[in-house]
């Protein structure tokens, strides 16, 4: 399945620059949506089959598949109206790009191997840099130029951190290093090669995962790139970031390194939630402010996986719930700006009057992401505190809700001035645009799934989570 | 020989922290390209023959001729020459270099890998130390993406270093590298450099808060 999949994303993604009539590439994208869902089906019915030697549906794997073509489907929608309004000369680039950066998500997500995982994130830099130019300013030059060069240098980090897990187990072939093999052999490895390893591909993650300490790029990113790409890249992408580094580290849980990759976890989530809080209480760009955010609560994950106990499941709840809430707000993004004609925090304002359902998006949205009950990041975040009581680390806990008070307060009273307050700065004579109320239905029910997740947990994301996190520690 | 080149490829690091024009760095980036090729036509012993032609379009190919000639093309598109505004005099650059040569070889003792040559290990990583520096204390772009190549001849040595032969998943990931490398300069020559004459990292300031 996994090769047809791949043969048919290449195909359309060639027919896209190939054909580029705005219908086709509407068909052809619809189509490749519909090879993604066809995909996601089959392997969360085939679980723990394997494919093509280096694809496993595992647990991860399958929850952020699943998690993938839900913010996919919703991205290649709103990426429909985001073209409505613009000339249609980079439309097949766009989609293209768009295809091709999925289905090397979908890879990622899906390799067993080392090695396969850094190809597929590698090919995630080169697809999303033509997605973070495609509005050809300088800003998303600078973004671009950015997003290349410092993913590629962490990436290339992330290799030699690879290199040195090969050292470090005695010779073993690099063809063969899938984390199975990594997680059998880590345990006799010589510790200080794993470290040096663990670290390098830590800081070469960190560029897709958007946390501390390369953290700058990501965000960038995100507030450049098109709203329904800058959803996909805050959740998606970070996932992808994420589940790379998370799998390195059940790998080697097993080994003696498994308290000291803890250590690194907390710290490196405290200085991003750090980062995160002293940045959102100057952001100027609501996306801006969006994508520190996802700074923040991948800090939190991190620090949720460091703390071991129920720390892991409620790190992978985190996630789950900020891929649905996250994107849900970076695709209302791209109705305030065509709304209010900027991005400008103090050029906007009375954002409810103009676009009421738009407005209750993100009002609930940022309800959700700032872990008001009953949202279902309420319970990821409460179980990480638990765990941080339980295990008496006061000074970790003080800390971070410290730090939260400074990113609950400046993101609210951002988006509450957008809301409700008028503009601080006055423009030049402007007519709002309109938006049909029928583009926030699918955000109203990704939003409605984060709130549901507070109260019922369905039993197979219980089972994927407890799957994915199964094993950690040896 | 092996010794030999390895030598060499270290004297060529040192040049690039003392080294005031562009130009050089180009000529640099051929000289390890060659020297590079050496190193893999000693030390691969198990390779096929489509492997080692792989790795000499790569060495001889890309990283000897195609990257040099388009660094030459962005240095005569832009008209800067000289490396001139640093974030740190010539003689600390010098300084760090070889602190990053002393740290390599201290480091690669400590490793004490059973598998590799620690001459070669301290190299590999002494390549990947000026790569860093040559980002972190200059403030020209194009003297950050000769850092980036720098890096990526580290991660080419490193795997050498490890591995006795070339097992296709690495050939895939140095062509992925390969496309990034090509990619980067593209978007320096047709875009940053069109935007960005002086080619300064402190005009790249426009994205913030």
């Amino acid at each position: 399945m996994i090769l047809i999949y791949f043969i048919s994303a290449l195909l359309i993604s060639v027919a896209i620059v190939v054909l580029r009539k705005r219908g086709i590439v509407r068909v052809l994208a619809s189509l490749f949506i519909l090879l993604q869902v066809l995909l996601t089906v089959y392997a969360f019915s085939h679980r723990g089959e394997t494919d093509l030697k280096y694809f496993t549906y595992d647990h991860l794997g399958v929850l952020f598949l699943l998690l993938l073509t839900a913010v996919g489907t919703l991205s290649v929608y709103h990426g429909f109206i985001y073209f409505r309004y613009r000339e249609a000369g980079r439309f097949c680039y766009y989609h293209a790009a768009l295809v091709g950066l999925i289905a090397s998500i979908s890879g990622a997500y899906l390799a067993n191997d080392v090695t396969v995982v850094w190809i597929l994130v590698e090919a995630t830099t080169l697809t999303a840099s033509v997605l973070i130019y495609h509005e050809k300013t300088r800003t998303a030059l600078e973004a671009t130029w950015k997003y290349l060069f410092l993913c590629s240098t962490g990436i290339a980090f992330a290799y030699m951190g690879i290199l040195f897990l090969s050292l470090s187990l005695k010779g073993s072939d690099l063809h063969g290093l899938s984390f199975g093999t990594l997680a059998t052999l880590a345990s006799s490895a010589n510790p200080l090669y794993l470290k040096i390893a663990f670290i390098f591909v830590f800081i070469g993650y960190s560029t897709k995962m958007e946390l501390f300490p390369m953290h700058t790029v990501g965000i960038d990113a995100n507030s450049v790139a098109p709203s329904p790409i800058g959803a996909l890249f805050s959740s998606a992408l970070v996932n992808l970031g994420f589940l790379s580094i998370f799998r390195m580290y059940k790998a080697l849980s097993g080994s003696p390194i498994y308290e000291w990759m803890n250590h690194i976890l907390i710290l490196s989530g405290l200085l991003s939630i750090l980062v995160a809080g002293g940045y959102m209480l100057k952001a100027k760009y609501p996306k801006r402010m969006l994508a520190y955010s996802s700074l923040e609560m991948m800090g939190l994950v991190a620090i949720g996986i460091g703390i071991g106990g129920v720390g892991p499941y409620a790190a992978l709840l985190l996630v789950v719930v900020h891929t649905l809430v996250k994107s849900s707000l970076f695709f209302q993004m791209g109705q305030v700006n065509r709304v209010l004609k900027t991005l400008k925090l103090d050029e906007s304002g009375r954002y409810m009057n103009l676009n009421p359902a738009g407005a209750l998006v993100l009002l609930l949205g940022m309800s959700a992401i700032l872990a008001v009950p009953p949202s279902g990041l309420f319970v990821g975040e409460y179980l990480i505190f638990k765990q941080m009581v339980a295990s008496q680390q006061w000074l970790i806990l003080a800390l971070v809700m410290i730090l939260l008070c400074c990113v609950i307060y400046g993101m609210a009273t951002r988006v509450l001035h957008l809301l409700f307050s008028g503009p601080y700065v006055q423009r030049d004579e402007w007519i709002p645009g309109r938006v049909r109320w029928t583009e926030n239905i699918g955000q109203m029910i990704f939003l409605a799934l984060a709130f549901l997740i507070c109260f019922y947990q369905p039993p197979f994301l219980v089972e994927l989570i407890r799957g994915g996190i199964a094993g950690i520690g040896g | 020989m092996l010794n030999l080149f390895i030598t060499l490829f270290a004297i060529t690091l040192f040049y690039f922290s003392i080294s005031e024009r562009f130009r050089t760095y180009s000529v640099l980036i051929a000289v390890q390209g060659i020297l590079l090729f050496g190193l893999a036509f000693l030390e691969l012993k198990q390779v096929n023959i489509a492997n080692f032609i792989f790795i000499a379009a790569e060495t001889l190919v890309f990283k000897t001729f195609v990257v040099p000639v388009l660094l030459y093309r962005i240095i005569s598109r832009t008209g800067v020459y000289k490396v001139h505004t640093r974030a740190f005099p010539s003689f600390y650059i010098l300084i760090f270099t070889m602190v990053g040569l002393l740290v390599s070889i201290i480091l690669s003792n400590v490793l004490h890998a059973p598998n590799v040559d620690s001459v070669y290990l301290a190299i590999a990583l002494f390549t990947l130390f000026t790569g860093v520096i040559l980002i972190v204390t200059h403030k020209r772009i194009f003297s950050h993406m000769v850092g980036f190549l720098v890096i990526e001849n580290a991660v080419f040595m490193f795997s050498l270093a490890v591995g006795s032969e070339m097992p296709i998943l690495i050939n895939v990931a140095i062509l992925l590298d390969i496309f990034v490398s090509v990619l980067i300069i593209g978007v320096m020559i047709n875009r940053v450099g069109e935007h960005y004459s002086d080619l300064e990292s402190e005009n790249l300031t426009r994205l913030k808060h």
